[in-house]
């Protein structure tokens, strides 16, 4: 266990490697979900608006 | 052959329907190739001759890189079908690949950094793909930078197809003129873990992890696409039943 | 290719001087001017106005010298030093001044609707695009490959090497030119599109100065520089080839 988490010494550049990766990985999955959520509130919005105006 | 198929890929309330549908049918397989690759590549692959564990960087450099070529690639093209057949759908896979690439592309290049430290005793080195890579970084940023700056939608669609297509043309060249420039300065040898060298234990988790990061754009660009489809039909009556929940 | 009646004499009933070009030829309705004589007619005008504001003309060349000067004092007074660093420099500081000059390209007449008579005109609006480029690159691209030597004089390089240091600018220049009109036509109207700009254009133009600079290297050295100036010469016809046509195109979508 001890000898993965070293990484034959390079621990300090593989683990913030993967570490970047998966946040890069994490990020565009929040990002994209976000976005979404975010055009489906705009295009409710715009709907109710249409909707009071007609 | 029938291309109705084809055809409805340029409605937005198909394209909307048929992204929500299939996101899964992407994520899920993403997440369990990229799981069996990290397994594999973090456990199961022998240390390397040269690098010993550090080699293992590989397992997300070359993803990543990977994708900052794929998602470039995707998205000069969808942004070409977008300029000669002028479909609001193709802009949008165009804009929705944007943030994906660029945040692949600096993966990329810090996975790259850290690799570089241990191997070449630097963080960075000009070496072709790093310095390509690099170059790849701020055509990204010019892209996403051309959209932020123009108001109007359509205008904003249409200027950053061109760019993105003249982009795409360049990409060869800046590549190639970079490597020519890299050779002329004696660069130390860039390091290759030569793919058909390398065994299987090693190289399969590769091809899984590849295989798994380019299903996972898939699935983010579907996610992205249908927000972006969207934001560009206004008054669509089909948006009424789509956003009900 | 639809011809209208010849609206690009319109553009030229603001300048007060005469036009060595018969305008009523051109100007008469059904009588239609030819590709060429629009390029020509573009041309001209564009060197005319451009004449007129000499000042402007001078203010890329004068950021050229200035970037050249700031080099030896960041670095070392050193002549020995500079001589390598100069192809850089030089190329560095030919490439901004480029960029800086851009902004002329498009903007007095995107302001004054010249522009869009071009795009109206039923002209290939490829052919006006590649007439303002090669306007804009006697005026500023060409003074700056003939600033280059001095630049790299006063960086040390031997006279020798001058001549190729000329033409090497001289040959890329048309490049940058080229690759920056697409560039400005695609900023068109954008508010303060300077650091845009740059941003878009500089990546598309790192292998003229790679090119080039190597090419300057090889010539400070003695040695034949034609491989890279051949080089330069490709990415230039390519250039020529390409660039009009996707600058046209931008500005057809700036302008909608």
């Amino acid at each position: 266990m001890r000898a993965f988490f070293d990484m034959g010494g390079y621990a300090a550049f593989v683990w913030p490697a993967y570490g970047v990766t998966l946040a890069v990985v994490l990020l565009n999955i929040l990002s994209a979900r976000r976005a979404l959520e975010r055009s489906r509130a705009e295009a409710r919005r715009r709907l109710q608006m249409q909707g009071e105006a007609s | 052959m029938n291309w109705t198929w084809f055809h409805r890929l340029a409605s937005p309330p198909h394209v909307y329907t048929l992204a929500a549908r299939l996101t899964p049918w992407f994520a899920w397989p993403a997440a369990l190739c990229i799981a069996a690759g990290l397994w594999g590549g973090l456990v199961l692959a022998p240390p390397d001759y040269q690098q010993g564990d550090g080699f293992r960087i590989i397992y997300v450099h070359a993803p990543s890189a990977w994708m900052s070529l794929m998602v470039y690639v995707t998205m000069a093209s969808a942004a070409a079908i977008g300029l000669i057949w002028r479909m609001k759908v193709a802009h949008a896979v165009a804009a929705s690949c944007a943030p994906i690439g660029a945040s692949f592309t600096f993966a990329a290049l810090v996975t790259g950094a850290l690799w570089g430290q241990p191997m070449w005793g630097t963080y960075w080195e000009w070496d072709p793909r790093l310095t390509s890579e690099l170059v790849l970084l701020f055509l990204y940023l010019g892209y996403i930078g051309l959209r932020a700056g123009i108001e109007d939608p359509q205008r904003a669609d249409r200027a950053s197809a061109v760019l993105a297509v003249v982009g795409v043309v360049n990409v060869p060249i800046i590549h190639y003129s970079v490597t020519w420039w890299n050779s002329l300065h004696q660069a130390p040898s860039v390091m290759r873990l030569g793919k058909p060298q390398m065994p299987a234990a090693m190289l399969v988790p590769l091809l899984l992890m590849l295989l798994g990061f380019t299903l996972l754009f898939i699935a983010l660009l579907l996610t992205r696409l249908r927000g972006e489809v969207l934001a560009r039909e206004r008054a669509a009556s089909w948006i009424r039943e789509v956003v009900r929940t | 290719m639809n011809h209208r009646e010849g609206n690009v004499a319109q553009p030229l009933a603001a300048l007060d001087a005469p036009v060595p070009v018969d305008i009523a030829t051109i100007a008469t309705p059904r009588r239609e001017a030819s590709a060429l004589a629009a390029v020509r007619l573009v041309l001209l005008r564009d060197l005319r106005l451009a004449f007129r504001k000499r000042s402007q003309l001078v203010q890329p060349l004068a950021f050229f010298a200035m970037v050249t000067l700031l080099f030896p004092l960041a670095i070392s007074p050193e002549l020995a030093r500079l001589r390598e660093l100069a192809p850089g420099v030089v190329w560095v500081g030919a490439l901004l001044g480029s960029l800086l000059a851009l902004e002329f390209l498009f903007r007095d007449d995107a302001h004054d609707g010249t522009l869009e008579q071009y795009a109206l005109s039923g002209q290939s609006l490829t052919a006006l695009m590649f007439a303002k480029t090669l306007a804009h690159w006697l005026l500023t691209g060409l003074p700056l490959a003939l600033m280059a030597p001095l630049a790299a004089v006063s960086l040390g390089v031997p006279a020798a090497a001058l001549p190729g240091i000329l033409l090497a600018v001289a040959v890329g220049s048309v490049t940058l030119s080229l690759i920056g009109s697409i560039g400005a036509a695609l900023t068109l109207g954008i508010k303060r599109s300077g650091a845009l700009l740059s941003l878009l254009t500089l990546p598309l133009s790192l292998p003229v100065l790679i090119f080039g600079a190597r090419a300057t290297q090889l010539a400070i050295q003695g040695a034949s520089f034609l491989a890279p100036l051949e080089l330069l010469g490709a990415l230039a016809v390519l250039g020529l080839t390409l660039a009009p046509l996707a600058a046209a195109a931008a500005v057809r979508i700036s302008l909608e």
